[in-house]
């Protein structure tokens, strides 16, 4: 029997999201192209885990050894080869997230196999591999496909897929690892959280977001006074804080908080994918952009194509005015 | 002939371009113009990278390159803000030119370092209330008294002079001679000089992050080795300095007639009027085509100066040439963009009136553009 | 420490308007401005600071066109000693795996302790070459790294994990790093490294140089072949709001206040 592999990410005793939405796109592909799902776990002590695993996939590979307690690509490479190996599944998907680009390239390259990464989306067209993933930040999208081999290995972007539950009460079968000697090229030491500053922006109902598009330092308390006067918190893009001008707490996106205010308004964010996670599922948006084509307008309620700074101080006037205090 | 700048050439653009379009931000060209401040933090950064020291011999901890390479950042730096552009690339003015033609080792060791490396600025102080574009009598004066000069006198309009670490004064050293300008002599002189005082000058039209000043010697005692080459030769001295930073000066006004220029060939493509872009309006676009030239033209002539005072062939009646018609350019360029900007142009958000504030110094600094005519006719005459 | 640093020539894309071009699988390169891929120049940045640190050397690599020596004399300028360009137009066409293999063929003959690549480049966005390279030379590698810290045979590197965590693993030299934005703060160019960088030779080699065949390099050595490209869908159809800064500001600020949020 044909199988499709999703590899099971967690950190810390959390099954991670992009797993069942993985699960939840693997079911549907398996189905159409007649094969089993699988979800694969590698860890120490994760029955639990595969308990859960067991109502999204038919079946659940549980690989248990005291050196997957933590994610390690080198660790993960060796386990994961020999499975695939044995089972030659027809697809292996991987979360586009931190652990997958630190495997899934190395992996696929060991055994040969076909990569494609960041996909958006997957389909098969007969024994072709059709992905869609995006270039350019999000401006374009491509349709592309992958070598033909019979078996291929795909990253998966983090939210391209919702999750849709059923009881599948999948087997869960238990392999011995297949580690022998210990591997000691890499070794994970600790996790670690960056200082906070002490603004929680996922607590605030109103953020207004900056990014690039604010040129300098010097702009940010004009567009801080904007978020006061509506009685919210900035918030930010990830260059503004790789260039220091805002604390880490405050990037929204995959690499830093996801948010869901009542309104969020974008300020010179072109909406790369990254920052559009952390905060699509907010209940208004808002975005000002110079440019007619960025992508952040595909997600936007609402749009402004305009220089930002024409409009910041106009926008915090008026909503002053309307707030009844004095300018 | 070769019409192209070779490939270390377009690095230092780049370079240049990179840094000012990061560090000029829009939000401080507004800030200084407005204050009226020198960006001292701006002009030291940009001297650590080497960009205000281009003409500086490399024993100086200059860059050792020739004038063409300077008019290149000179002009880029005026391009992304010609007020910021101006303060910077004029930091350490004429001190290291002149020193490094006629100072002593002592003087170029002692003074051209700082400057280089951004450590110090200089004034260069020929300009008197009474002596503008006629400098041929100074009435500064400078006697001698043992193995000093005793100065006095006052100048006026002198570019950096409340800042400046160093100083060059041009004095009138012998009364009597006739012509007077074959009794001027120049020398070099410290900011801490008892009796030496700036007075900042404010309300400038543009090029408002660089300050002028002016300057009141009253008993100024300098050591006989102040004198900057031989004594009674300062004008000939400033006649040369200027042949050769008059250049920078075309390049000044063609970087601030290019910056006006995109901005308003972006402005004309994005804004729109009777349901159209205007830049498809010919009475809008053509004008555009005719900056382009305009400032292709002023480009290369001053190239052609810079690159005939890099061969060794100081021509002053190409350096004249270069000012003369960069500055007219700058002039029509940045007046066309407010244009083209319409209403919105004539407010300092949208930058342009800016640039065609700044762009009139250069038709009246390092000699106005009517001296640059008499220069030009003068050498017709004796070619012709 | 010697540290080779992979780095590509990619278009300045965030602010300029990408046009499909009349193939349908690539985009219009007319009018775009290129220099090193964002990524790529923090790498290079901290490859110079462990120079600087350390001793050693920086070689910067790349696959590319003539026109991605800008950003090898970048590279120079800012402090590299030595720039290599693969290139080949049977490279065209290459995914980030041809890529990888390219640049594989061309380092394995170099000596070095580091490799230092970005995290990945802003026009493919593959997330690729840094660990496929690692896996071709037999050597460990770490991704999204935001700090590095060395200690005689290791280092040690801290990884950005989602949501603001990181975790620190320890890897043994040599190494292959993709470096995340945000490590250092990259540098200017000074005059002094453009005249440093115009003494230094960019050397150039092709497919015949390196021991790759045809079929392993462009679309035929790929995994991926582009075979269209299109518009992104919108999610949302967005209301554009028009009119004049202030009319704008004016008709935001109602519906900020219709959804009660005043
Ligand atoms: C592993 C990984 C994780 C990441 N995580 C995150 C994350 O958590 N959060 C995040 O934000 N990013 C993240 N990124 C980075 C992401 O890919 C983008 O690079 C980033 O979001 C871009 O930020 P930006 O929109 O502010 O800048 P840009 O993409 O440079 O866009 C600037 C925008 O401003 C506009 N603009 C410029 N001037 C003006 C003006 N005067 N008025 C109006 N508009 C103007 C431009 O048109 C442009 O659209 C991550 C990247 C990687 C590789
Ligand atoms: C911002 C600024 C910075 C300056 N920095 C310095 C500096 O650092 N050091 C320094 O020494 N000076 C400096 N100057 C002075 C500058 O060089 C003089 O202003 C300039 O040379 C003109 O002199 P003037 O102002 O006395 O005008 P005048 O010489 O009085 O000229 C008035 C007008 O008459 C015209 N004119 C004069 N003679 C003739 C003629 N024979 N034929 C036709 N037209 C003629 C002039 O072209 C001008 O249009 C600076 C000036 C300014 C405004």
């Amino acid at each position: 029997m044909l199988e499709i592999f999703v590899l099971t990410e967690h950190r810390q005793g959390q099954i991670r999201d992009i797993t069942f939405e993985m699960l939840t796109k693997g079911r549907d592909l398996a189905e159409k192209a007649g094969a089993d799902l699988t979800a694969v776990v590698l860890g120490k002590d994760v029955r639990e885990h595969a308990k859960t695993l067991s109502e999204y996939a038919k079946k659940v590979l549980l690989v248990e050894d005291k050196r997957l307690e933590n994610f390690n690509s080198e660790v993960y490479k060796k386990v994961l080869s020999d499975l695939i190996n044995k089972h030659k599944p027809l697809l292996i998907m991987i979360g586009h997230t931190s652990f997958g680009v630190d495997l899934a390239p190395s992996l696929a390259a060991a055994l040969k196999l076909p990569l494609a990464s960041d996909c958006i989306n997957i389909e098969f067209e007969g024994a072709t591999l059709l992905i869609t993933r995006q270039m350019y930040g999000g401006k374009v999208n491509v349709k592309a496909t992958v070598r033909k081999v019979g078996c291929y290995i795909v990253t998966v972007r983090q939210a391209a897929f919702s999750v849709q539950k059923l009881s599948m009460n999948g087997e869960i079968i238990e392999k011995s690892s297949s580690l022998t000697e210990e591997i000691t090229s890499k070794r994970f030491i600790k996790y670690v959280s960056p200082p906070l500053s002490g603004v929680d922006i996922t607590a605030a109902d109103v953020l207004v977001g900056v990014g690039r598009g604010i040129k300098d330092e010097s702009n940010i308390p004009a567009v801080e006074e904007l978020a006061r006067s509506l009685g919210g918190v900035l918030a930010c893009s990830r260059p503004i804080v790789d260039k220091g001008w805002l604390p880490n707490d405050r990037q929204v996106g995959t690499s830093g908080k996801i948010v869901k205010p009542k309104l969020y308004i974008a300020l010179g964010i072109s909406g790369a994918f990254q920052h559009v996670l952390g905060m699509k599922s907010s209940d208004l948006i808002i975005a000002v952009n110079k440019d007619p084509n960025a992508p952040v307008f595909n997600f936007s309620d609402y749009g402004v194509v305009e220089d930002l700074f024409k409009l910041v101080s106009p926008l915090k006037n008026k909503i002053c005015e309307l707030k009844g205090h004095k300018i | 002939m070769h019409f192209e700048l070779d490939e270390e050439q377009k690095e230092i653009k780049r370079a240049v371009k990179e840094f000012c379009e990061k560090e000029f931000t829009p939000e401080l060209a507004l800030e200084f113009d407005e204050k009226e401040e020198f960006p001292t933090e701006l002009y030291k950064k940009a001297a650590k990278l080497g960009f205000t020291s281009m003409r500086i011999h490399e024993d100086y901890d200059g860059q050792g390159y020739g004038l063409l390479e300077d008019c290149i950042v000179v002009e880029e730096m005026c391009r992304v803000d010609p007020g910021l552009g101006a303060a910077v690339s004029l930091g350490n003015l004429m001190v290291p030119d002149i020193l490094l033609k006629h100072g002593t080792e002592e003087q170029k060791k002692k003074y051209i370092p700082p400057l280089a490396k951004g450590d110090a600025i200089s004034a260069a102080a020929f300009s008197e209330p009474e002596h503008g574009s006629d400098i041929t009598r100074m009435d500064t004066t400078a006697a001698k008294s043992g193995n000093e000069w005793i100065i006095n006198g006052s100048k006026e309009f002198i570019t950096n002079a409340p800042l400046a670490d160093v100083f060059i004064v041009l004095c009138q050293t012998d009364p009597n001679v006739t012509p007077s300008h074959r009794g001027q002599s120049i020398f070099i002189m410290e900011k801490v000089t008892p009796g030496l005082e700036a007075t900042k000058l404010k309300g400038k039209m543009g090029i408002r992050p660089c300050i002028t000043g002016s300057l009141s010697l009253s008993d100024v005692k300098v050591n006989e080795n102040n004198v900057v080459g031989e004594l009674n030769k300062g004008f000939y001295y400033t006649l040369a300095l200027f042949d050769e930073t008059r250049i920078t000066v075309a390049a000044q006004a063609v970087g601030m007639a290019q910056g006006a220029f995109e901005r308003a060939f972006q402005y004309a493509k994005t804004r729109k009027q009777f349901g159209s872009p205007i830049i498809k309006f010919q009475g809008i676009s053509f004008k555009l085509a005719d900056m382009a030239v305009k400032i292709e033209a002023a480009r290369m002539l001053t190239h052609k100066a810079a690159w005939l005072f890099d061969q060794g062939r100081l021509d002053p009646m190409a350096t004249s040439m270069a000012k003369v018609f960069a500055g007219r350019v700058a002039m029509e360029v940045t007046d066309e963009a407010i244009q083209i900007y319409g209403g919105y142009g004539y407010l300092a958000d949208y930058h342009v009136e800016r640039f065609h504030r700044c762009a009139k110094i250069t038709e009246i600094y390092e000699g106005t553009s009517e001296m640059q005519k008499l220069t030009i006719i003068n050498q017709l005459l004796k070619r012709m | 420490m010697d540290v080779i640093v992979c780095v590509k020539h990619v278009p300045e894309t965030a602010e300029a308007e990408i046009k499909i071009d009349s193939t349908g699988k690539a985009v219009e390169k007319i009018g775009l401005v290129f220099d090193i891929n964002e990524s790529d120049d923090y790498a290079l940045e901290e490859a110079i600071r462990i120079k600087e640190k350390l001793g050693g050397t920086v070689t910067a690599l790349t696959v590319g066109s003539g026109d991605a020596d800008s950003t090898l004399r970048k590279c120079l300028a800012r402090g590299a000693d030595q720039a290599i360009r693969l290139t080949d137009v049977k490279f065209n066409g290459s995914d980030s795996y041809a890529t990888a293999k390219i640049l594989h063929s061309a380092i394995k003959g170099l000596s070095f302790d580091l490799i230092l690549t970005g995290a990945l480049a802003s026009d493919d966005g593959y997330t690729m070459v840094g660990p496929i390279l690692a896996e071709l030379l037999g050597i460990p590698h770490a991704t999204m790294v935001k700090n590095i810290e060395f200690s005689d045979d290791v280092v040690k590197v801290n990884r950005e994990l989602e949501g603001g965590v990181e975790e620190i693993v320890e890897v043994k030299l040599p190494v292959a790093l993709s470096v995340q934005t945000g490590i250092n703060e990259p540098r200017y160019v000074s005059i002094l490294g453009i005249k440093k960088a115009m003494r230094k030779e960019i050397k150039v080699l092709g497919l015949v140089d390196i021991d790759l065949s045809e079929n392993d390099v462009g679309e035929a050595g790929s995994w991926i072949v582009i075979e269209k490209m299109f518009v992104p869908p919108v999610e949302k159809q967005t209301e554009f709001i028009k009119g004049t800064p202030e009319e704008v500001a004016a008709k935001i600020a109602e519906i900020i206040k219709s959804r009660g949020l005043m």
